[in-house]
């Protein structure tokens, strides 16, 4: 494509009084030779999209710089198509947290405009990846529990194909096992229907069923996947666009418990998974002979919340607890129940089942730690009621129930990168192998539900307590692998209700997955994204580091170690490109060159001039959306400041470190999100990865004898705005501190 | 030593008209909310745990009940609707049933059936009683009631009655304060009861401590009822013939039953009047309160509540009668209207005043004195 550049100054919201704009076109046409400059006092109205388009249309304007706000707001008035398009924000970052009329105002105004000149001459279009194979829209459900049958379902009834692979000998998972269930509107207790979804699964003839089967292996990526099933030594090949997993749990296994909760002392000590497998015929008696209960106490919290256990709440005990109580209130309305409990977790409506259980007369008791007391035929609970201060003691108990809690069948299996260093360990050869040890791995267990080929490990990574669940509040049903979205207890543990909701919405994303992929666009968080890595292979010494730090497990690797992309996997972050140390890695339009063009572009003044210069390298997804904030907050912030954006920090590559500082600029800060297992980082360890590069910068600055203090790192989230400029500000005060670069002007 | 658990006092208290408690998720809001609790004698959240947890020795070792004048603030502000005023009211009910040990208390609590039959077989042989014991000769010319039924032949009957019921109000208060006091009762010298007398009167004559409740007009209601019904007391059973006749101490100028009418500023007549005033708007007020529910105090009645309220209404209702037909000099209505009279308030007494609500005036103001006792003690004790 022939570019032709046309370059637009607004000068509404005050950008017109703040700047001198006549100035600032010079840059353009002068510096710049841009053909086309003009500008308009209200560039975003229908009249200012115009007057752009007129020059598309009549003057051949194919590459735009738009200089106005921030890209964050009006990009759907500037979405210019077949047109490179670039935003240069001097509304948000310029005018509205810069003095007006100020000589540094204008230097940063036209910096930001040299910038984009640099950048988009650095740009192509982007063409939308298309695999040579045809896009499968049929969609995978690992697990045939009630979550598994409900995507499946919900998936078929938005015209998908589905292929639901069961590891038992029937459909029904966990919920099959149990007679009556309590749910929404959590008035009581109901028969479980179980069946009939049963039926309408089985029925339907969009949803091909494998029971007794499992998911030998897997390959491929979204939309191109290949799975082979094997199911009675027989094996069946399926093309799948994406997968949901909703493999569901494990019980906690009672044997680990404490001994003081009893289990093992007496065969009426039993847990609430026991109640539901051994009653579910119907009556409910004594275990160790049969006859009818009178007196049950049921143990929340068995090994739950327990750092030696399990660590977290399984969520349904509280209201199974209940459920079951009820049931036996209903055989025997003269039945004494006692419920010991930590805190009573019945949250949204199910409080109203908690209500019924206290008017059915069952008694609760708050304990932190009971212990059962058996001894041959009795059976004794002794608790420390906290809302009485003593202890109390229920006797003569026929049966006692533990709720032990829910473990994701990701939690067994051995973990690969303890088999590594184990395999390490062992080969001392190795040893000497090039170091890639800094690099945080994920868990990935071999817990054999998907069998995954990639590079990284064949299963879901775990982020904690071994569930593959993403950051659920920033980015709902999300893996770590594009295309696979974990639902139902597998992910969290949940009742009836919510893994039914669990199931529709990772059943969505699949469904917004296999469309986005189908379009060679990208998925969360870059949704829409049409740019893609290109590796020039030639330059390749194989070293690995785009294969291991991919936070996707995109890419694979060949017997050499050489990189092979699975675009559909790929989510456009550039932590592969950061992470090139050739540098052999870019987009259309996101290359290290064209970050260092724009870093060249920056006009840094002699020495005594006396007006450093700060390169802020800003995630796009929150710290520049917070930069934006304090401007539209008009806090002012320091002028010796020029920000570029990035996917993510991630796909910060040293070498623009090297080009700053040879440059002669004199202080880089780095803006990424929060980092840990609360990560807020929209590519998961994106941030942490840049950290983790920038350790190394310091032992180069040396080298070269100049300061560490030259270059930072901070974590910003985007509501930490107002904190922002006195970090700014702060940080060049360090670097007016440090002195000048001394490479300035070579 | 941990203490058991026993849910069946649950259903044991249903008896005594407890109906919500067990919906209580022991927040604390009732505790937090009400004017009277302290955090030595917290109330009512602890007593409703008591009762779900079965433990009956707690409760019976607890004053609160007592301290509770029931002003429902608790039940307005509990989030669970498990009405703990109500539970307290029920905790008193218990232990006044606790603290009878003839078990007629138990029985008429727990039974309406006996409450009702109770109170008839009482009205029925007193109205054969006064049948049968009559003077000769009654003035049916005049309504002179001292001709059918003489004082001093009442006050005999009077005193035998008063005798009887003291005896049984005194043993339960007695059992009372033993159940309330447990080892300490012997332990704290004499003396502090002694220097603490001025509490029992202090708090059976103004109630003071209702007064702190944010509803003061529950406080101004069970005054009005407590004065009327004290200041009849003192007219009917002390100065019936003019003081205590039978040991020769008695003024014929007090004389409450004589046949000759006071004129109207005369002290007995007003003192007559202020008390028929007092009971008569105290309990409407609470009667058309009970119907409406107007107040949580009012929400949940138990029978007991109903049968004290109607009875002493009909007292005073049949006393402003006699008095009327006393005026107009109309000798049959009169003596009719006396044995109805006493059909009712003779009942009443007996069995209200040790067995059941009526109790309550002995047990309230001895467990406030108690408290103070004991409060008393734990402070010397302190310096000490």
């Amino acid at each position: 494509m022939e570019k032709k550049t046309a370059v637009y100054i607004c000068t509404g919201c005050g950008i017109g009084d703040a700047l001198d704009t006549e100035q600032l076109s010079k840059v353009a046409t002068d510096e710049g030779s841009v053909p086309i400059c003009r500008n308009h006092n209200y560039l975003c109205s229908q009249e200012g999209v115009e007057f752009i388009k007129n020059d598309i249309d009549n003057e051949g304007a194919n590459t735009l710089i738009i200089a106005a706000c921030s890209h964050r707001v009006m990009y759907d008035a500037f979405n210019f198509e077949n047109c490179i398009v670039d935003r240069v924000n001097i509304r948000e970052q310029v005018v509205w947290c810069q003095k007006p009329g100020d000589e540094d105002t204008q230097m940063m105004a036209e910096d930001y405009l040299r910038m984009a000149m640099a950048k988009v001459d650095n740009m192509e279009l982007p063409e939308p990846y298309k695999p040579e194979e045809e896009i499968s829209r049929d969609i995978l459900v690992v697990g045939g529990g009630l979550t598994g049958m409900t995507s499946a379902l919900d998936a078929a009834k938005a015209g998908h194909s589905v292929v639901l692979v069961e590891k038992e000998s029937q459909l029904g998972g966990f919920q099959g096992r149990v007679q009556k269930v309590a749910t929404f509107p959590y008035k009581g207790t109901e028969d479980n229907d179980l069946e009939a979804l049963i039926q309408e699964v089985t029925q339907n003839e969009k949803i091909k069923v494998y029971t007794g089967a499992k998911v030998d292996k897997t390959v491929g990526g979204p939309g191109v996947f290949e799975a082979t099933i094997s199911q009675n030594g027989t094996t069946a090949e399926h093309r799948i666009g994406a997968i949901v997993l909703a493999a569901g749990w494990q019980p906690y296994d009672p044997k680990k418990l404490d001994e003081k909760l009893g289990f093992g002392a007496s065969p009426n000590v039993i847990t609430n998974v026991m109640f539901e497998e051994s009653f579910n015929g119907g009556e409910i008696s004594r275990p160790s002979d049969g006859k009818d209960v009178t007196n049950v106490a049921f143990l929340q919290c068995a090994g739950q919340r327990d750092p030696d256990h399990l660590p977290y709440c399984s969520s349904v005990c509280c209201v199974t607890a209940l459920k079951q109580a009820l049931q036996i209130k209903a055989q025997n309305q003269d039945a004494n129940v006692f419920v010991v409990y930590k805190e009573m977790r019945t949250p949204g409506q199910s409080e109203d089942l908690y209500r019924k259980a206290q008017e059915e007369g069952i008694t609760f008791i708050r304990c932190q730690s009971p212990e059962v007391k058996a001894s041959g035929e009795s059976l004794a609970v002794e608790a420390e009621d906290e809302l009485l201060g003593e202890a109390v003691i229920m006797e003569d108990l026929d049966m006692v129930v533990l709720a032990t809690g829910m473990v994701p069948v990701t939690a067994f299996g051995m973990d690969i990168t303890q088999e590594e260093k184990e395999k390490k360990e062992e080969d001392e050869a190795k040893k000497g192998e090039e170091d890639l040890d800094d690099i945080p791995l994920d868990v990935i267990r071999r817990s054999d539900l998907l069998n995954l080929e990639y590079r990284q490990g064949p299963e879901l990574p775990a982020l904690r307590y071994d569930f593959p669940d993403s950051h659920f509040i920033c980015f709902p049903y999300e893996s770590r692998r594009t295309g696979i979205y974990p639902a139902g207890c597998v992910r969290r543990p949940m009742g009836i209700a919510t893994a039914q909701e669990d199931a529709a919405g990772a059943v969505m994303k699949a469904i917004q997955c296999i469309e986005l992929t189908s379009q060679g666009a990208a998925v969360h968080p870059r949704v829409g994204d049409m740019s893609f890595p290109e590796f020039a292979m030639q330059r390749c010494t194989q070293c690995k580091r785009c294969t291991v730090e991919c936070p996707f497990g995109a890419i694979n690797e060949d017997e050499e170690a050489n990189p092979l992309p699975q675009i559909t996997r790929c989510r456009r972050c550039g932590v592969c490109m950061g992470a090139c140390p050739e540098r052999i890695i870019s987009f259309k339009n996101y290359s290290v060159q064209m970050i260092g063009a724009m870093i060249k572009a920056i006009n840094v003044p002699e020495e005594d001039e006396e007006k450093p210069r700060i390169l802020v390298l800003a995630c796009e997804n929150d710290a520049y959306a917070a930069l934006d904030m304090a401007g539209i907050n008009r806090m002012k912030y320091n002028a010796w400041i020029r920000v570029i954006p990035l996917r993510c920090l991630g796909s910060m590559n040293l070498v623009w470190i090297a080009d700053s500082l040879s440059k002669g600029i004199d202080g880089i800060i780095l803006l990424g999100c929060k980092h840990g297992d609360d990560y807020q980082c929209h590519f998961i360890k994106g941030s942490e990865l840049a950290d983790i590069r920038l350790s190394k910068v310091s032992e180069t600055l040396n080298r070269l004898a100049l300061e560490s203090e030259r270059v930072r790192f901070e974590t910003v989230s985007i509501i930490d705005y107002d904190r922002l400029p006195a970090v700014l500000d702060e940080f060049a005060e360090t670097i007016d501190e440090v002195g000048p670069n001394p490479f300035k002007g070579w | 030593m941990s203490v058991k658990v026993d849910p069946n006092l649950m259903k044991d208290l249903k008896a005594f008209g407890l109906k919500d408690a067990n919906k209580c998720m022991q927040c604390g809001n009732c505790t937090a909310v009400c004017p009277l609790s302290t955090p030595e004698s917290p109330f009512p959240r602890k007593l409703i745990k008591y009762a779900q947890m079965g433990l009956k020795d707690k409760i019976l070792k607890s004053p609160e009940p007592w301290l509770c004048y029931y002003c429902g603030d608790c039940s307005d502000t509990c989030p669970r609707g498990a009405d703990p005023g109500e539970a307290m009211m029920v905790m008193r009910r218990y232990l006044t049933s606790q603290y009878d040990w003839t078990g007629f208390s138990r029985r008429f609590y727990t039974s309406e059936k006996f409450e009702i039959i109770a109170i008839s077989i009482v009205g029925i042989l007193i109205g054969l009683a006064l049948w049968i014991f009559h003077a000769g000769n009654p003035n049916m010319e005049h309504a002179y009631l001292n001709s059918v039924w003489p004082a001093p032949a009442i006050e005999i009957a009077d005193i035998v009655m008063g005798t009887i019921l003291s005896i049984l109000l005194l043993s339960n208060t007695w059992r009372c304060v033993r159940f309330t006091m447990g080892d300490l009762l012997k332990k704290i010298p004499l003396e502090i009861y002694i220097t603490q007398a001025k509490e029992l009167v202090i708090h059976f004559i103004t109630q003071r401590k209702f007064g702190e409740c944010t509803d003061r007009m529950q406080w101004i209601v069970h005054l009005l009822i407590m004065t009327g019904y004290s200041t009849v007391f003192m007219l009917v059973v002390v100065f019936l013939a003019g003081g205590i006749h039978v040991i020769g101490l008695s003024w014929d100028k007090i004389m409450f039953q004589r046949d000759v009418i006071y004129p109207f500023f005369h002290p007995v007549r007003l003192l007559g009047y202020y008390a028929t005033f007092a009971i008569l708007y105290g309990t409407t007020y609470a009667m058309i309160g009970r119907l409406k529910k107007s107040k949580p105090q009012y929400k949940n009645s138990h029978g007991t509540d109903w049968m004290f309220l109607i009875l002493l209404q009909l007292t005073t209702l049949t006393g402003i009668f006699i008095h009327f037909t006393r005026l107009l000099d109309w000798p049959m209505p009169t003596y009719v209207l006396y044995v109805i009279h006493l059909m009712v308030a003779i009942p009443m007494l007996v069995l209200e005043v040790p067995f059941a609500k009526w109790a309550h005036l002995a047990f309230r103001p001895v467990v406030l004195y108690l408290m103070a006792v004991k409060e008393k003690y734990k402070e010397q004790k302190g310096i000490a």
